[in-house]
């Protein structure tokens, strides 16, 4: 496997671990998660869009790195398990010890 | 003005989301040690990834459409910028989302809202 699909693979396993066997916020059954990556994966399309887009990329990236699907336009695939990644890593985060210590904070 | 292109277009996407937290009562930008609580642990999980794409050669950046800044480790200005401001929208998005799904349960009330 192109090494950074690997390391998008097991960014998105380690980001479901962590909220499975560690924080435990229940994120992964509520509504407003899954509204709310649908927004977010929408608004990706088109700054990753921009980004990525070959004919004047701003990120250049190495083809033999990635499985070399890009959809669409120019977007690599492995950009959506990077963002979903990322995001849901700070929601996390902000719904788990964010809410813990606004309780301490009073 | 094409070296700021990436740092534009990081900035439209604060601008494009800011109705959230003023109309849409995200109040993200309002609690900003709980903002560093979730963000200081995913940019610096993302940096070091990041980092290592560059150290192997995963992606490089534009010379024409970034500023050319480098911070330690060659990481640009931009890729800095862009795991401050992306994780940022995604809680605006997700709080003003959790707004209007308040406003839709109160219109048909059920449960109890959330916290005001």
């Amino acid at each position: 496997m192109p090494e950074y699909t690997a390391l998008a693979v097991l960014s998105v396993l380690l980001t479901v671990a962590v909220e499975v066997f560690w924080l435990r916020t229940g994120l992964f059954g509520r509504l407003q998660y899954w509204l709310s990556m649908a927004i977010v994966f929408a608004f990706q399309v088109l700054v990753d869009g921009w980004l990525t887009k070959l004919s004047a990329p701003v990120v250049i990236y190495d083809e033999s790195q990635t499985v070399g699907v890009r959809f669409p336009w120019d977007i690599p695939v492995e950009d959506y398990l990077f963002g979903f990644s990322m995001v849901t890593l700070t929601i996390l985060l902000w719904v788990r010890w964010g809410r813990r210590h606004e309780e301490v904070a009073g | 003005m094409d070296r700021y292109q990436y740092l534009l277009l990081m900035a439209g996407c604060l601008l494009i989301t800011l109705p959230l937290e003023l109309v849409l009562r995200a109040r993200v930008y309002r609690r900003p040690v709980r903002l560093l609580v979730a963000l200081l642990p995913v940019v610096a999980l993302f940096v070091a990834w990041d980092v290592l794409g560059i150290e192997r050669g995963h992606w490089t950046y534009s010379a024409r459409y970034t500023t050319g800044i480098l911070l330690p480790l060659r990481v640009p200005l931009e890729e800095l910028v862009f795991f401050v401001v992306i994780p940022i929208c995604g809680l605006l998005t997700y709080e003003a989302v959790g707004t209007m799904l308040g406003l839709l349960r109160r219109r048909a009330p059920r449960r109890e809202g959330r916290d005001a």
